[in-house]
Parts: structure tokens; C-alpha cells; sequence
């Protein structure tokens, strides 16, 4: 690999990294506004998730940094090492976490991602020395007073009666190992020496502290043997050799003592993903946990023996119960071995893309493979057509097998570009923390249905419009504080952002529990901004649609928010481009419910083929209300433009064969297919009706970019080409122009 | 204090390199050439750390373990034996006369060091 295609792996790597620290960091803002009110019984688990999230947040910093160090970008490292400094602290719990702390982070991360995309448009050095600079300072602040002398070590006593090992098992969230000794009465008498392997210890790390346990003392002092040990030990130790190693210093008495190791959270980190690293080699589950280092042999031999003595037991059970293991990674473990299981039976390709791991490919790649799948449907259908001339029947079976796998492999490549929507919906978390923050509104954002997938280009597209109606729905929507108290609501706003897929297509749903739409305001403004008449009679849900109108804004203030350059009329029309469509649902006081509505994907779409003449055109089924037969009679012609009546409606239409200068005779008989764009109808007519079908888009030639009223075109079945009727510019033409100028 | 260790192994090759190593390392040592030797070398000083053979001439490593236990002056002196991988029924012997610690021959003089560290460090 050249140093520039590993440098944009890194700048891909980095943005990746950079989203997710932000949401870490904004999901630990969010525990610590919750930590006030949360219940004692589930603090446990807070504790553990928050030291996941700084561990994960150190380790995106780190990453930064130590992939920056290869490229020699030392601005990046530079910077990075000041972060990755304070998340370490925050890490051993030298300092704690803040709001004011978050927020710096928070910008810093900014600032990291500005210095990623000025690398990736080439500048390799320090873009914005001031806010750098500043931001050094802040960080700085936060830090603890210096360091106490690192080798000295308080040794306090415990006569605590729980074991305090096991009050920690699993729980070690402070960045050190934790070792838990309990020295066997005959320790003394074997000239082992209890203080001896404290010392030896601090060879190979730092103690950070140890409480003795004496409580196995015996009560009765005439029981009490001199020379016997009751020592016991609870140790921090920070250190970065492996567990094999910090195990081989009790190597002469782990047989009879009682020897707990139990790592950093860091390193629980490092097994679990080493787990996930292994092949799919089967293995047994002990295998699996000494591979990863998260248990020694002599582990593994010691509780197997256990095990075998007691057989109703199960491994794993038996390691967590012995604190030889944490229950995460013996959980990682045997998903593990049931994914090699798995892996041995079913299709290798198949367990391997559920769960190992993925595959980084330039979406250009996939496009190329889908295109050529795109030929391949072609002439796959030209073969067919051959080998049915040929009469072969051997042929014509053997050609349509092929058929049927060049359309799953179609399938399967389209699948390719599926992309979870979770990543462009967690964007928003800080989108609505800032929006809110600069509005002095308290708003929530909840996420459901965070794995939808879609196409990866409608999720490029999609996240403009909904960055708008997020916003929208913040700044107008959700009330001040006050506000909500006066109504009686809870101060904090609820934002809901949820996907799902219904029938080939996804839904998505901004939802708020904020003012909701005031439609006599709507209608008034409206009125005044003269886009509707007043004596105009509309529906709730058509004085709604107003608020997509051009030039549209109920918003008596204009906030540094709204007029941001895009109006609601763009966001709908870029939802429309994506052959989608949004419904707006309110009630006034309680909330609004935006839907939007979009395909799946835009390289294939559902159609409808319809004929003119001997050529094949494919209108968008979804932009189709209905079919009817042309009469004659109703149809009348004025000012070069046609209109029919339907159901006592004017219907104005186009016939195809005059747009396209078909110069044949018109059929006795004619179909109108009447469509919609947005609010408008029009009629198409065309000489026959084919009915719905399934198909691949190809886009136009650059020779027929500026053709108008065809978005593409798509191979049929029998390698004739259909072309793809552009609903909306064809419209305009119907409204605008007089047909026969249209074609030259 | 400087810490007193003393070897007995009937090869003195091997009684050189440990007792090199751990003179590098700034321990005392004293050298016997066999059980008997070794208990010889006994005489009610201080000594911190015994390092023993199993196999040697007069008097073998497993019973001269059992005569140090039973001397009061060193029933707490942590010992090493020093076994071949094959010598497990020894190894276990040795355990059960009261040497719990043990290096595995042939060894690094560092792993040796290592062994000695963890117990008298």
C-alpha cells in the first residue's frame, strides 16, 4: 500500500474515530445529568459502563495520536497527546468528570476532526494555532496537582469480614490490576515470606495500594498457631505486562494460597478483542481464554479439576465464580465458540459476514460491481432469448440457471451498499446538545431503530433534510422551559428520531412533543404571504403542506437558526428527488410527527412499463395514482396544451409519441396513466399498459445529461432498453410549454 | 543485610553458574556438594535461601530437605529444588517434604535468579 492510500485510510479511520468519542463523550454528559437521580441499584452498572465509555474515548485519542506518529504528523500528535494525557487521568480517577470537562472535549474533538480534514484536502500542519493553543490551556486546568512520589505505597488494614475481592470481581473499573492473595496457614513454614512477593512485585509495576486482611484470625486466641499464616492481601498494581507474567510471581504458592488476578478494564478490553481476532478454528472454550491471556494454563487446569469433581457445573461458571475470569469475556468467549460452530456447518461466507469483522471497500468499487452485474443482467437475457431460438433444451434449462444466479448475485451486490442508518441518526445527539444549549431549551434525543439499513447513497443524501428538520423541530417546535412549564410539561423537550422498513421502503419519524403546527397561523401567513387565496377552503393536513411552500416561515423571530439558507421547500424537494415524500402530523400543544417516506434504494426502483409504439417506458410506479382509458370525446386542446376531463376534474396531459416526435399513427385505442408530483396531477398518455415491474436504474449518458423528461434507463428482461420518465421535469412540461417545442 | 544462599548440587558446574549468578546479583553464597555436605554446612547461621538438587551422591535432596524441616533453626528457610522435567514424582516428593518452590533444569541463570528474587526479595 503507497503512503497516500494509508494516509486516506487514516483520515477515514480518524473521522470514524472522531464521531464515535463524540458520542461517547455525549452519552457520558448525559450519565452524569442522570447520575443525580439514578437509583442505587443500578449504579453499578453506570460505573461500569463509564469507565467503557472513557476507555473507549482514550483509546479513539490514541489511536489519533499513535496512527498520526507514523505519518509524521506531529501537529496531530502534538495536540492528541494533550487529550489522551487527560483522558488517562480521568481514567485512574485523578480527576473527575465535569460538564465544563465534556464540553472541552467536546470542542477538542472538533478540533482534531478540523485538523483530519485539512489533512485529507492536504495541509499538513497546524490549522487553527489559536483555538489549538487555547484549547492546550483549558485541558491544562483541568489537571490534578502534581504527582505524589510514585514508589511509595500506603499499607492500610482491613478487618473488614467480605472478602473485598469479591465485592470487585468484574468491577475493577479503576485501570489497574487487582490481586487478591490468600495466603495458606502453612506459608510461613515453607519459608515463603509473604512481604517478599509485595517486593517483587513492584518489579514489574507500580503499587498503587494494599490492604491487608487479617479476619482469618482466629477468634479463639488459644487456636492461635505462631507460626501459621493468616495473611491476606488486596493489591492495586498498575502494570503493563500480561497476566501469564503477574501470575508467575505467586508461581510457588498459587497451588496452595488462593492467587485472584483480575485485570484493567483496558486490558478485559484487550481480550475481548483478541477473542474476536481468532479464526474460526474450533476450540474449546478454556482454549479460547488462554489464547486471549485472560486465563494462565495452571488457571485452566485448576478449574477443569474443579470441574471434573463436579461436573454439574459449567466451565465457565466455575472460572467466574473463581474470579479467574470476567463474565464479559467468558460471554465473548462462548459466542465465539458457537460462531466457529456455526461457521463449520453453515456457508463460511455467510458466518463470517454476520459477525467477522468487515471489509472496508471504496463505494466506487461496489458501484463498478454493480454496474457490471447491470451488463451481466443484460446479456444474460440476450443469451436466453438465443438459446430459446435454438431450440437446445439442455441450453435453454443450463441459460436460465445462470439466469436466476445472475439475479441473486444482483441481489446480494445491492446488498453491499446497505448501509445501518444508526450512524447518520447519532450525528444529531450533538446537532440537538448544541441547538438546544444555544437556544436555552432542554431537549432529549432519543434513538429507535438505529440499525435500519438503507442505500448508502440515500443515506449521503438524506442527512441535509433531516439535519433541517431536526433543527426545525428544536428551534419552533420544542418550547423554552418556561414555556413548557406554563403548559404544564415536563421541562425537558423529547426529540425522537426512529426508522423502520415498510413494505420496500424506510420510515423515518422525527417526532416532538413540543408545540405543534398552529394551522390558522399557517393559513393566515399564507394568506398574507399570498400562496393561498383567503377564500380557499383547505383541510388540516393541506394547510400543513403550506409550511413546504417556497418562501414559507411562521417564525416570528428569526433565530441564528432558521434562515440558514435552506428552507423547508428545499428540504422537501430534495426528499421528493429521492423518490420520497414526507407527512406531517399535529396536534397542536402536544407535538408534530414528521414522516418521511423513501426508497430503499435508488438504484432500483418499482415501475410501471408502459408502450408507445414498439419502445418500452418505465414510469415510477410510486409517483402513479391511476389508469384510465382515453375517451376521446373528453379531451379537448387550447393554446397548444391538452386537457381531459377526469371525474368532472381538468386533468391536463402529454401524449408521449408528440413529446418524443413519434411520428406513427395514434392507436384507436389510448391509456392515460395519471400521475402526481407533489400537490399537482397530470395525465401521460401512451399507447399500452404493461404492469409493474422491478428495475435497475442506469443512469443516462453525459450525451443526454440535458435531455428532459427522462431520469435513465433500464434494461428489460429481453435486453431492450426502457427508458425511465422523469415524473417531475415531464410535469413542468406539461404546465409550462407547449409540447412540440420541447423536442428538437 | 546481605542475604545468605546456599547451593547444594553435586556438579560443580552447575554450583559455578548459579553461584556466579547470584553473587552478580549481590547475594552470599555457600556451596555443598551433597546432603550431607549441605547439613554439614548448617552450623546455626543465618542463611535465607537453600537451593537443592534431588539427585546426588551420600545423601539425596529429598530427605535432606526432610532433615532441614526438622531443624528449628531453619524449619521457615525457603527451598528450591531443582528437577528435570521428567522428575515429576520427585517434584512432588519434594513438595510434600516441604519444598515448595522449584526451578526446572536445564534453566537460564536468570530464570534461577527470578526464582530466588520471588522468594527472598
Amino acid at each position: 500500500m503507497s503512503m497516500d492510500a494509508a494516509l486516506i485510510t487514516y483520515v477515514e479511520e480518524c473521522r470514524e474515530l472522531l464521531e464515535q468519542m463524540e458520542g461517547d463523550l455525549l452519552a457520558l454528559e448525559r450519565g452524569l445529568d442522570t447520575s443525580d437521580d439514578s437509583t442505587t441499584e443500578t449504579e453499578d452498572d453506570n460505573e461500569i459502563a463509564w469507565c467503557e465509555l472513557i476507555n473507549r474515548i482514550f483509546r479513539s485519542a490514541h489511536t489519533v495520536k499513535g496512527s498520526a506518529g507514523v505519518f509524521g504528523l506531529d501537529h496531530i500528535v502534538e495536540f492528541t497527546h494533550e487529550v489522551e494525557t487527560l483522558l488517562d487521568q480521568l481514567r485512574e480517577e485523578k480527576i473527575t468528570l465535569t460538564s465544563s470537562l465534556i464540553a472541552t472535549l467536546l470542542e477538542c474533538k472538533d478540533h482534531c476532526l478540523d485538523l483530519i480534514e485539512c489533512l485529507a484536502d492536504g495541509v499538513e500542519e497546524e490549522s487553527n494555532p489559536q483555538r489549538a493553543e487555547r484549547l492546550v490551556n483549558e485541558l491544562q486546568t483541568f489537571s490534578p496537582p502534581a504527582e505524589k512520589d510514585n514508589q511509595s505505597f500506603a499499607v492500610s488494614e482491613s478487618n473488614n469480614n467480605e472478602s473485598p475481592a469479591i465485592e470487585r470481581l468484574g468491577n475493577n473499573g479503576s485501570g489497574h490490576w487487582h490481586i487478591s492473595l490468600r495466603f495458606h496457614a502453612e506459608a510461613l513454614r515453607e519459608g515463603m515470606d509473604p512481604m517478599s512477593f509485595l517486593r517483587y512485585l513492584q518489579k514489574l509495576g507500580q503499587i498503587v495500594s494494599v490492604v491487608t486482611v487479617s479476619n482469618e484470625m482466629p477468634d479463639n486466641f488459644e487456636k492461635f498457631d505462631p507460626e501459621a499464616c493468616y495473611l491476606g492481601f488486596e493489591i492495586g498494581f498498575v502494570s503493563h505486562e500480561s497476566k501469564q507474567t503477574i501470575e508467575d510471581v505467586f508461581e510457588f504458592i498459587r497451588d496452595d494460597s488462593q492467587v485472584r488476578i483480575i485485570p484493567p478494564f483496558a486490558e478485559l478490553e484487550s481480550y475481548l478483542s483478541l477473542i474476536s481476532e481468532l479464526d474460526q478454528e474450533p476450540r474449546r472454550l478454556g482454549e479460547i481464554l488462554v489464547e486471549c491471556g485472560s486465563l494462565t494454563p495452571e488457571e485452566l487446569e485448576q478449574a477443569l479439576a474443579i470441574q471434573s469433581s463436579k461436573p454439574q457445573h459449567a466451565l465457565g461458571e466455575i472460572l467466574i465464580n473463581r474470579g479467574n475470569t470476567a463474565p464479559q469475556v467468558v460471554e465473548a468467549a462462548i459466542a465465539k465458540q458457537a460462531q466457529s460452530t456455526a461457521g463449520r456447518s453453515q456457508n463460511e461466507d455467510r458466518a463470517a459476514s454476520k459477525d467477522g469483522g468487515t471489509l472496508r471497500v471504496e463505494a466506487d468499487r461496489v458501484d463498478e460491481l454493480i454496474n457490471l452485474i447491470g451488463e451481466l443482467v443484460i446479456s444474460g437475457a440476450s443469451t436466453a432469448i438465443h438459446s430459446q431460438d435454438s431450440n437446445n433444451d439442455a441450453l435453454t434449462e443450463s441459460v436460465s440457471t445462470l439466469n436466476e444466479l445472475i439475479e441473486e448475485v444482483r441481489d446480494a451486490s445491492m446488498r453491499l451498499r446497505m448501509v445501518e442508518i444508526g450512524a447518520t441518526f447519532n450525528r444529531f445527539q450533538r446537532v440537538v446538545r448544541d441547538v438546544a444549549n444555544e437556544l436555552g431549551k432542554q431537549v432529549t434525543l432519543s434513538i429507535t431503530g438505529a440499525d435500519t439499513e438503507l442505500d448508502k447513497t440515500v443515506v449521503e443524501k438524506i442527512g441535509d433534510p433531516l439535519m433541517h428538520l431536526v433543527r426545525n423541530a428544536l428551534d419552533h417546535g420544542i418550547e423554552s422551559p418556561a414555556e413548557r412549564e406554563a403548559k404544564g410539561k415536563p421541562l425537558n423537550g423529547q426529540l425522537k428520531l426512529n426508522a423502520y422498513h415498510d413494505s420496500g421502503s424506510i420510515v423515518i419519524e422525527i417526532i416532538d412533543d413540543g408545540a405543534g403546527l398552529d394551522a390558522e397561523r399557517i393559513r393566515a401567513k399564507a394568506i398574507e404571504k399570498g400562496l393561498i387565496d383567503s377564500t380557499y377552503e383547505l383541510n388540516k393536513e393541506d394547510i400543513y403542506k403550506l409550511i413546504f411552500a417556497p418562501g414559507f416561515s411562521t417564525a416570528d423571530a428569526v433565530t441564528n437558526l432558521s434562515g440558514r439558507g435552506v428552507g423547508m421547500d428545499v428540504v422537501r424537494n430534495n426528499i421528493v428527488e429521492l423518490g420520497g415524500r414526507i407527512d406531517i402530523d399535529s396536534e397542536q400543544g402536544k407535538g408534530t410527527k414528521l414522516t418521511l417516506h423513501l426508497p430503499l434504494t435508488l438504484a432500483i426502483i418499482d415501475g410501471f412499463l408502459v408502450g408507445v409504439e414498439e419502445s418500452p417506458f418505465v414510469i415510477p410506479l410510486d409517483s402513479i395514482r391511476e389508469c384510465v382509458e382515453l375517451q376521446q370525446d373528453d379531451a379537448v386542446e387550447k393554446n397548444g396544451r391538452q386537457y381531459m376531463n377526469l371525474r368532472n376534474e381538468v386533468l391536463p396531459f402529454v401524449r408521449l409519441r408528440e413529446l418524443f416526435g413519434m411520428k406513427t399513427e395514434r392507436p384507436i385505442r389510448e391509456n392515460v396513466v395519471v400521475v402526481h408530483y407533489g400537490n399537482q396531477k397530470a395525465g401521460i398518455v401512451v399507447d399500452r399498459l404493461h404492469g409493474e415491474l422491478q428495475t435497475v436504474i442506469k443512469p443516462l449518458g453525459q450525451l443526454f445529461s440535458q435531455l428532459q423528461g427522462i431520469g435513465g434507463s433500464s434494461i428489460m428482461g429481453n435486453g431492450e432498453v426502457a427508458l425511465i420518465l422523469d415524473i417531475p421535469t415531464l410535469m413542468q412540461l406539461v404546465k409550462d410549454k407547449q409540447p412540440h417545442h420541447v423536442i428538437h | 543485610m546481605t542475604k545468605r544462599i546456599l547451593i547444594v548440587d553435586d556438579s560443580a558446574s552447575i554450583r559455578q553458574v548459579v553461584s556466579t549468578t547470584l553473587q552478580g546479583a549481590g547475594y552470599e553464597t555457600i556451596e555443598a556438594c551433597d546432603g550431607m555436605d549441605g547439613l554439614k554446612k548448617l552450623d546455626g547461621s543465618k542463611i535465607n535461601l537453600i537451593i537443592s538438587d534431588v539427585n546426588m551422591p551420600k545423601m539425596d535432596g529429598i530427605s535432606f530437605v526432610k532433615e532441614l524441616k526438622a531443624n528449628p533453626a531453619y524449619k521457615f528457610t525457603p527451598v528450591i529444588m531443582l528437577t528435570t522435567e521428567s522428575q515429576e514424582d520427585k517434584k512432588a516428593q519434594g513438595k510434600a517434604a516441604g519444598a515448595k518452590a522449584w526451578v526446572v533444569k536445564p534453566f537460564q541463570p536468570q530464570q534461577m535468579l527470578t526464582a530466588v528474587e520471588k522468594l527472598v526479595m
